[in-house]
């Protein structure tokens, strides 16, 4: 007579269910805090490289030129920002995701719609096997003015921010502009990274906790 | 200083209709105090999502960042110019540490 104990949980190599999953959320903390700490190296690099390019554009330009006292404190809204949503898939989660938009003032909202159309056409080539070679030149073209059209609106941002300092700047203070753009992405996939580490330890010390319970 | 300046260059700056910003310029006449108050202001705003601090002026207000656990806004330690980050002190980093102290090792093998 055969004795089926329902009650044990499967094996496999000879780990329980409960012990993958513990060994899976004590891996994904591992390889979340070890990004987390690449990511910060990476920001590190990327912010002494804005800073030697401000400090060179402060020596070509002049010190009274690259200053604190010409920051804008008229009334404006910040032209970058970030989108913050709930983590998809687990309702009570409350692990946030963000997402940075660069440049994504008021008057880039339809610049930035062209370029979602644009994006989106390509991801749905038309197929047509007559004329085929105009159709594709007619769509490049009107891809390029599409993208003409949206880095225009950025860069007249990119130029109303550096108007701070003066019509004509530096090419290293542009440069510098372009490596603090570049640090903010890390630092948004840094914040990213930190829910993660913070959602995976918080995970691994909820299981140490229940084993302390059962002991 | 220039952290700041590099910053707002990208964009992030906001200024308000009553004149109050989103950022705050820490030098020699800035007091613990302001440090404090602006912290505490940045993290009730609903219009923040994100705080980055230098941590060099983490740590004058440390028991502050450390004792804030809410998911948003999230609190980046970043590094100054003058002052390197160090991963010993970061706020998040000291949170988890502790799954590798011997303490937490030993009662987990008892």
């Amino acid at each position: 007579m055969e004795v089926v104990d329902h009650e044990t949980p499967s094996l496999e190599n000879g780990k329980t269910d409960k012990e993958v999953e513990e060994n899976a959320n004590v891996l994904q903390f591992m390889d979340s805090m070890d990004a987390y700490l690449t990511l910060i190296h990476s920001l590190s690099s990327t912010l002494r490289r804005g800073w030697l390019e401000l400090a060179s554009a402060r020596h070509s330009m002049g010190a009274s030129r690259v200053n604190t006292v010409l920051l804008d404190h008229t009334s404006h809204p910040a032209a970058t920002s970030l989108l913050v949503t709930q983590d998809e898939g687990k309702v009570d989660s409350g692990k946030p995701h963000f997402t940075l938009c660069k440049w994504a003032s008021s008057s880039n909202e339809n610049s930035l719609f062209g370029e979602k159309q644009s994006s989106q056409d390509k991801l749905h080539p038309q197929l047509r096997h007559r004329g085929s070679t105009e159709l594709y030149e007619e769509k490049t073209s009107s891809e390029n003015k599409a993208s003409r059209e949206v880095d225009d609106p950025v860069q007249k941002e990119r130029s109303k921010s550096l108007s701070m300092f003066g019509t004509l700047v530096s090419p290293k203070l542009r440069a510098a502009q372009l490596s603090f753009e570049a640090a903010l992405e890390t630092l948004v996939e840094i914040a990213n990274m930190r829910s993660e580490m913070l959602c995976a330890f918080d995970q691994v010390n909820m299981k140490l906790a229940g084993r302390k319970d059962e002991k | 200083m220039d952290t700041v300046v590099g910053f707002l260059m990208a964009g992030v700056g906001n200024v308000d209709l009553r004149r109050k910003t989103n950022y705050l310029i820490v030098d020699s006449k800035t007091t613990v105090k302001q440090i404090e108050d602006t912290f505490k202001e940045f993290t009730t705003r609903e219009d923040i999502a994100v705080v980055l601090i230098s941590q060099y002026v983490a740590n004058m207000i440390r028991f502050l960042v450390d004792s804030y656990n809410k998911p948003v806004p999230a609190i980046l330690e970043i590094p100054s110019k003058d002052h390197p980050y160090d991963p010993a002190h970061d706020s998040v980093l000291s949170r988890v540490k502790y799954l590798f102290s011997a303490e937490s090792v030993a009662s987990g093998r008892r």
